[in-house]
């Protein structure tokens, strides 16, 4: 057997945005090491450039509609790859500027951690073109590995050390059951490209397979009941760390569910859609009804976020090209308000040095901004129009209903309402309770950027979601062949705002 | 000539070992050990199913399989290092401060 591999100027092109970064962040590491007494903030502004070139890339290919396989279909680029990866770099570049100020407390290895992060963003965004299961193997090992590190940073710190174990022993037995589910699919079939592996008939072997790797991918998402080390590593992490792993490897195992789902599983998609009508309304009703008995912010923000994985399941379990759309569009208004809500909770955090919801008695006395911001993020994550997350809970619904999932829909507009209680508790308690301690509270430009960014995606997305919505209906062209019946109309109109 | 159902029931011995013994034991060190067995029962199936496929790219994961194994090892060695530092244990019934 012979082996050849030519890459053309063509090829490396569309590796661009990741040797970019690769580059990128040999010169932040090379750079906090050979000049140790560069005041390591510059570290977190030179990555965010580094990051800002990446993204300008991206949209690039984006407009320009640059696609196509690289390493025998191992590294896909297309519209979806690229939508997921402009999700992460911007996921990575505001949670770089949010963990500036909270770097400062660190004692050691300050500029390390602007690297670990470049480091996890890297793997996501080969997440993102993983197209084959050695790909999706490796990635996303690659991307957890600089999370391990990153969630047990706190050396001094017993709980950082506690969720980092955690995490790392529930990451590693889930990779162990993606290796032996993939071994499993391969040992069926003998491929691995995701393409080839859409067989014909379900053996058991294929059947143990698929669902050994999606428990691997529940893991990585944090849906109920794979959902264990969510709270505990949320808790327990460097707050901007949380912020990060709540949000971007959500987004890069989306890409890998949605290519696996959709792909490969699409022949089997009656009897996927009951696996997975289970694992949302479990996420879902776990998630808010223990998301109520919490105290402290950050575990508040974890259950709530088990929660919207639940509802992102939705879209997934609709199959069709709209069920896609919704859970992109899902994804951005998540991003926005969760990432603007863990801000708020690192910039207090900061500042009074304490997670807990009681602490925020009164933030509306001691720094109206960001009791204001806190309201429109948590508002929009309850699904308050005219926010973002109501029309991307709209959209998801629509999606459903489409499918005629009038079950799932139902379990989900009951717990729309279940959170909306304890969203409301924590606005009750900054805007009405008495300040323990009324001084006012400041915030340093960075946190600013991310607040007003996060404030701006959500009542963009919200009042005028049509941009968003053509541009996630373009990123899933691919699956058009999965038409429901409302798949003929190529763009929504929504009845509000658009 | 050894059958393939032979490579296969053997490795799922090996995973079904390792998955007991992540969930049942209580030492980090053990749990790590165990989390490579499962590893190795992947290797020994893809090793399996290349030779009676006749196809090379079940060996070249499990040579990716292996660096991955290893590079986890590093990783959890070095949390376990940190966390025996502050506590002089690793046993992972010791670690309650979060609520689990």
């Amino acid at each position: 057997m012979t082996f050849t591999l030519t890459l053309s100027g063509a090829d490396l092109l569309l590796l661009l945005p990741e040797m970019l970064l690769t580059v990128w962040l040999c010169v932040v590491l090379t750079m906090d090491f050979a000049m140790p007494r560069l005041p390591k903030d510059r570290l977190a502004y030179l990555s965010v450039a580094g990051l800002a070139g990446v993204l300008a890339n991206l949209v690039w290919f984006d407009l320009a509609g640059i696609g196509g396989t690289l390493f025998a279909h191992m590294f896909v680029v297309d519209r979806l790859a690229v939508f997921f990866k402009i999700f992460i770099v911007g996921t990575t570049i505001l949670v770089i500027l949010a963990s500036v100020d909270y770097v400062r407390r660190f004692r050691f290895f300050k500029g390390e951690y602007y690297f670990l992060v470049l480091m996890s963003a890297l793997g996501m965004m080969f997440m993102a073109s993983a197209n084959d299961l050695l790909s999706v193997f490796i990635t996303l090992e690659f991307s957890t590995f600089g999370f391990y590190v990153l969630v047990a940073y706190l050396r001094d710190d017993v709980a950082s050390n506690e969720a980092g174990l955690k995490f790392f022993i529930l990451g590693v037995f889930a990779a162990g059951l993606l290796a032996y589910g993939i071994s499993l699919v391969y040992g069926e079939t003998g491929k691995l490209v995701f393409s080839d592996i859409a067989s014909p008939s379900a053996t058991p072997g294929l059947v143990i397979g698929f669902l050994l790797i999606f428990a691997a991918l529940g893991f990585k998402i944090g849906a109920v009941p794979f959902h264990s080390w969510i709270p505990d590593t949320y808790h327990g992490a460097p707050t901007p760390v949380t912020a990060f792993l709540s949000i971007a490897p959500k987004g890069a195992a989306f890409a890998i569910l949605i290519r696996m789902f959709f792909v490969s599983l699409a022949a089997f998609k009656p009897a996927w859609v009951l696996l997975l009508v289970g694992a949302s309304i479990l996420s879902m009703t776990y998630g808010n009804i223990v998301a109520i008995a919490q105290r402290n912010i950050k575990r508040l923000l974890a259950y709530s976020g088990i929660a919207q994985i639940g509802n992102i399941l939705i879209g997934l379990a609709a199959g069709t090209k709209m069920g896609g759309d919704a859970i992109l569009f899902y994804l951005l208004t998540y991003l926005f308000a969760n990432l603007g809500a863990f801000a708020i909770v690192i910039a207090v955090g900061n500042l009074i040095r304490s997670d807990e919801i009681e602490d925020y008695n009164g933030l509306n006395r001691r720094s109206p901004f960001l009791a204001f911001a806190m309201l429109v993020f948590l508002l929009s994550l309850a699904g308050v129009p005219p926010l973002a997350g109501f029309i991307g809970k709209l959209y998801i619904f629509l999606a459903a209903i489409d499918e005629g999932l009038y079950t799932l829909i139902a379990v989900g507009l009951i717990n729309i309402v279940i959170s909306m209680y304890y969203y409301l508790v924590v606005v009750k308690k900054m805007y009405i309770n008495e300040p323990t301690d009324p001084s006012p509270l400041t915030i340093s430009p960075p946190m600013k950027v991310v607040v007003y960014a996060g404030l701006a995606g959500t009542l963009f997305l919200g009042i005028y979601p049509q941009p968003a919505i053509n541009w996630v209906v373009a990123a899933t062209l691919m699956f058009s062949n999965l038409a429901g019946p409302a798949a003929a109309a190529p763009t929504l109109v929504l009845p509000i705002g658009g | 000539m050894v059958p393939l159902s032979y490579y296969v029931i053997l490795s799922v011995i090996v995973f079904v070992t390792g998955v007991v013994g992540v969930l049942i034991r209580r030492n980090i060190i053990i749990i790590l050990l165990s989390v490579e067995l499962m590893l190795n029962a992947t290797n020994i199936n893809f090793v399996a199913y290349s030779y009676y496929f006749q196809n090379i790219t079940g060996q070249v994961f499990v040579f990716f399989a292996l660096t991955v194994a290893a590079a986890e090892v590093a990783v959890g060695l070095a949390i376990i290092i940190a966390l025996y530092r502050s506590k002089s244990s690793i046993n992972v019934d010791e670690f309650q401060l979060l609520k689990w």
